[in-house]
């Protein structure tokens, strides 16, 4: 069964436990490929994990000159392949989300691959697994069907990968603050 | 065990040529079930991987789990004994030189006989901690008492535990820091969290939390501070610190008097409800927002929702436990749930979050001054008979109660106690007051030390034992559910590291009380007679075999013979502790801190964790993930206050209380009262916030105001001219 990264923002409690596991999952060489935010520090204590969406039509890709970022057939783009990147960096800048790194010392560009040797298999990337907050889940299409059914808003998009960004995404956010359909229970 | 909604079949990665083994971490009482993942050429632990079927944490790990694997071949790993011959050094980390165990363990025998020789028995202490399996915490409880033969012991569950077992006690008559199991959390309709940073100090809890909201139930928070999970709360109740008492009974108030109390359940199962109508009946909303400074509106909005709740659960933590009324607190708190009738019963009950990995389980097997294993009292003959009849010593040679932690720290001063053996512990940075807590161990004839890493403490020590890491070692602990669950070693002890129930077993021998510990070989060897010396206590482990925790996912005590599965919820017959079977309803006069502010000390100071680091940071300051999150400690205040004090964000500032003085960096939010100022507590050396903290001392549990004390800032510059 298909399964997607389905990340509900408003979850989020900072403690950066995806970035500590991002560097667990095998072959990525204790370097953690994503990133944690304080919205407003000066303010209040709301945090947003900010991740790779695996667009469908990536511009890291797409920007790619020498053709070293693959698309796995899950949906999953792919690190850099270490033969084919020439460091350039214009992945870099061509993502929305500014999501790949540079290594200097390697001249080679890593990002997030949605731990594509544990979802293949289905198991749950490593920071959706260990996430505390249930911020990044590992969910099934259906089961992102009924989050989003919460989520609707009343123009019928919900997904932060509704235009202007680049096409659909397989990640999936939700809005924060919008947790429509709830009931209190009394 | 019944599958909660969490629950999902999913193999576990497995890399070639590992081995996984299941475990759980080493550091908060939520031991986050997880499987360390060992290199089968190598026998070295090289990662982490989730464990998805451990039913309370489904694979969820906090930043210092995933990271836990890195202290067990860390390069700071102390390999073999260290002795100190110059005592000048003392409180340095200079000096020290490699020695054999034969030479470390005579220069300690020889020390503690001649100590004792000269000055008795009692001129030896033993300061314990609670990461420890329960099998190295009764052993320690018995090396003092059989092997040294003194009265004072006791461990750092005083600065951790000791109130909310005061206050269960008194209102049920038994101690179990959660009525029911955290896989009913989500279930309840509503949550009643008071005094816990719960998303730093125990975020695999917050996934539970988070339903509960998502399911369309309430969350009602009370803090100072609006830490995650009060930013989030339907009602942030943003109180002083250290009035938590006078909101407990203002929110008591208004149960009683929006008729929401459960007048069946009180009659038939409860005493001294009367008494305590009295005491709150002065609790107004008006009188308790006064003095706990939180708008009359939002206290009786959170009455309301707590008492028309069909379930809810009451938890809380260190805000309000660690207060010179911290056992008033746990009491008042829990009084809410008495008068209501929600408890006893699924999804309904009440909680404490544990700090330390084995707050429940080390608190109930004799480190504490005035207990034996199984939360037997050493002040009742009866209890004293029964254990001594397994140690195989007569009664009358059982030492009497001692002192609590910090007031072994005050016989140090005063040279009552000469020698220390400390183990598992760091109060030169956990312990209040410290400039007094190092002067005092400073001046001990003669200290040990048992740790894997030089502490702070450690550099008090004539003599540091190198001990194992968590992962090195077998046993059981008691997550702070109640569960009693295994811990599985995965490497062999690096360097000439040993457990310390083993160094305790060596060092009997050396004290010539080998008789009683020669038969304790294995770690298994001592949970055999470990559960012996329950059975028939209140804490009844003596069912809780190795292959039954193994078979059940852990074991919730009291589980008293072969059959028993254990009681994952407490009190389902409405039968309490105390020898009437009733629980009782405390009546508690309102009392302030032990120091409000005034005019030389006009604000408050608390203090408290980051998610990134354990206790006294020890540990989790060595693992590099970690200390880059949180390299150094902060003072958080309000930006209205840091515009009074003329101060900008990282500036420096010194905070003054009356024992002390420290530099820190300013951190400015809003999410914080504009009268009290935060920092958190897990740095040594002149970053210790403890420097500053007050040591008065709760008259029941013994433990420290850590939660409050009155507090001046200075901006750096300011203080020059």
């Amino acid at each position: 069964m298909k399964r997607r990264l389905y990340i509900e923002l408003e979850n989020c409690i900072g403690c950066r436990a995806c970035l500590a596991a991002c560097t667990q999952c095998g072959g990525h060489e204790q370097r953690n490929r994503n990133y944690v935010y304080d919205i407003n520090p000066f303010v209040d204590t709301q945090t947003m994990p900010l991740m790779c969406l695996h667009c469908e039509d990536p511009p890291c890709a797409r920007s790619c000159p020498a053709q070293a970022i693959q698309i796995h057939e899950s949906g999953a783009v792919l690190s850099a392949m270490a033969e084919k990147c020439i460091g350039c960096q214009n992945c870099t800048i061509a993502c929305p989300y500014g999501i790949p790194k540079f290594d200097e010392e390697q001249n080679l560009m890593y990002k997030c691959d949605l731990c594509i040797d544990r979802t293949q298999y289905d198991i749950p990337p490593m920071c959706a697994s260990v996430c505390p907050s249930n911020t990044l889940q590992w969910l099934t299409e259906e089961e992102i069907e009924n989050k989003q059914r919460r989520h609707d808003l009343d123009n019928g998009k919900w997904v932060a990968s509704m235009p202007p960004l680049e096409n659909e995404t397989n990640v999936k956010i939700n809005l924060p603050g919008i947790l429509q359909g709830t009931e209190k229970l009394f | 065990m019944p599958k909660d909604k969490f629950f999902r079949d999913i193999e576990n990665m497995h890399h070639p040529d590992e081995t996984l083994v299941k475990t759980h971490c080493s550091y908060c009482g939520m031991q986050c079930g997880m499987n360390l993942r060992v290199n089968t050429k190598t026998n070295k632990i090289i990662g982490v991987e989730p464990r998805y079927d451990w039913p309370v944490t489904v694979g969820k790990m906090c930043p210092k789990g995933v990271t836990a694997y890195q202290q067990t071949n860390h390069e700071d790993r102390i390999l073999r004994p260290l002795i100190r011959d110059d005592a000048s050094l003392k409180g340095t980390k200079e000096g020290f030189r490699e020695a054999s165990w034969e030479e470390a363990y005579d220069k300690i025998t020889d020390n503690f006989k001649q100590l004792q020789t000269r000055y008795g028995k009692n001129s030896l202490s033993v300061f314990s901690g609670v990461s420890m399996t329960n099998e190295k915490c009764y052993l320690t409880g018995k090396f003092a008492r059989v092997a040294l033969g003194t009265k004072y012991i006791d461990y750092n569950g005083r600065f951790c535990m000791s109130s909310a077992a005061g206050g269960f006690l008194r209102s049920f008559g038994v101690d179990r820091g959660s009525t029911l199991p955290w896989t009913d959390i989500h279930e309840t309709d509503c949550l009643f969290i008071a005094g816990s940073n719960t998303a730093d100090c125990h975020p695999t809890s917050m996934f539970r939390v988070w339903e509960v909201q998502t399911r369309g139930g309430y969350l009602i928070v009370a803090d100072p501070r609006e830490t995650p999970i009060a930013r989030r709360a339907d009602i942030h109740l943003d109180l002083r610190p250290g009035t938590d008492l006078a909101l407990a009974n203002g929110i008591l108030h208004l149960l009683i008097k929006n008729n929401d109390t459960d007048d069946a359940f009180v009659e038939k199962h409860t005493n001294g409800f009367e008494e305590t109508k009295e005491v709150v009946k002065s609790f107004t909303p008006e009188y308790t927002s006064e003095i706990t400074g939180i708008e009359k509106d939002k206290i009786i909005r959170a009455a309301h929702i707590y008492g028309k709740a069909p379930n809810a659960i009451v938890m809380f933590a260190r805000g309000i436990e660690q207060q010179r009324k911290g056992v008033d607190n746990v009491s008042a708190y829990t009084n809410l749930a008495l008068v209501t009738g929600k408890i006893g019963r699924p999804k309904a009950g009440v909680a404490t979050f544990t700090g330390q990995g084995n707050g429940q389980g080390g608190r109930e097997h004799g480190q504490k001054s005035d207990l034996l294993p199984g939360y037997r009292k050493i002040t009742d003959p009866e209890n004293v008979k029964a254990v001594s009849e397994v140690w195989g010593i007569d009664p009358e040679e059982m030492p009497e109660e001692g002192v609590s932690a910090y007031e072994m720290i005050e016989l140090m001063a005063q040279k009552e106690i000469r020698g220390l053996y400390l183990l598992c512990s760091n109060p030169a940075v956990s312990a209040p007051n410290l400039n007094f807590v190092k002067q005092a161990l400073k001046t001990l004839d003669f200290m040990v030390c048992s740790d894997f890493f030089i502490s702070e403490s450690a550099e008090f020590a004539d003599v540091i034992l190198p001990a194992v890491s968590w992962s090195e070692d077998e046993g059981t602990v008691t997550n702070l559910e109640g569960r009693i669950i295994k811990i599985n070693k995965a490497q062999e002890p690096i360097g000439e590291s040993k457990p310390d129930w083993q160094m305790q077993v060596e060092l009997a021998e050396r004290l010539d009380r080998g008789q009683y510990f020669t038969h304790l070989q294995t770690a298994e060897d001592i949970a055999d007679e470990f559960r012996r010396a329950t059975k028939g206590g209140v804490a009844d482990y003596y069912g809780a075999t190795w292959d039954k925790i193994d078979k059940q996912d852990g074991v919730f005590w009291p589980c008293i013979d072969e059959k028993d599965t254990g009681t994952p919820h407490m009190f389902l017959d409405k039968t309490f502790y105390h020898p009437d079977g009733k629980a009782k309803i405390c009546a508690l006069p309102y009392r302030g801190a032990g120091e409000e502010p005034d005019g030389d000390y006009p604000l408050y100071l608390t203090t408290g964790r980051v998610v990134y680091h354990y206790l006294s940071g020890n540990q989790t300051r060595r693992i590099p993930f970690l200390s880059d999150m949180a390299p150094e400690p902060y003072v958080e205040m309000h930006p209205d206050t840091a515009r009074a004090y003329g101060l900008a964000h990282e500036e420096a500032v010194r905070l003054t209380t009356r024992r002390g003085a420290t530099v820190f960096k300013v951190k400015i939010t809003e999410a914080i009262r504009p009268d009290t100022l935060f920092v958190p507590y897990h740095y040594g050396h002149e970053e210790a916030i403890n420097l500053l903290t007050n040591a008065a001392l709760d008259p029941i549990s013994r433990m420290p105001e850590f939660k409050v004390c009155a507090v001046r800032m200075h901006k750096l510059e300011a203080e020059k001219v």
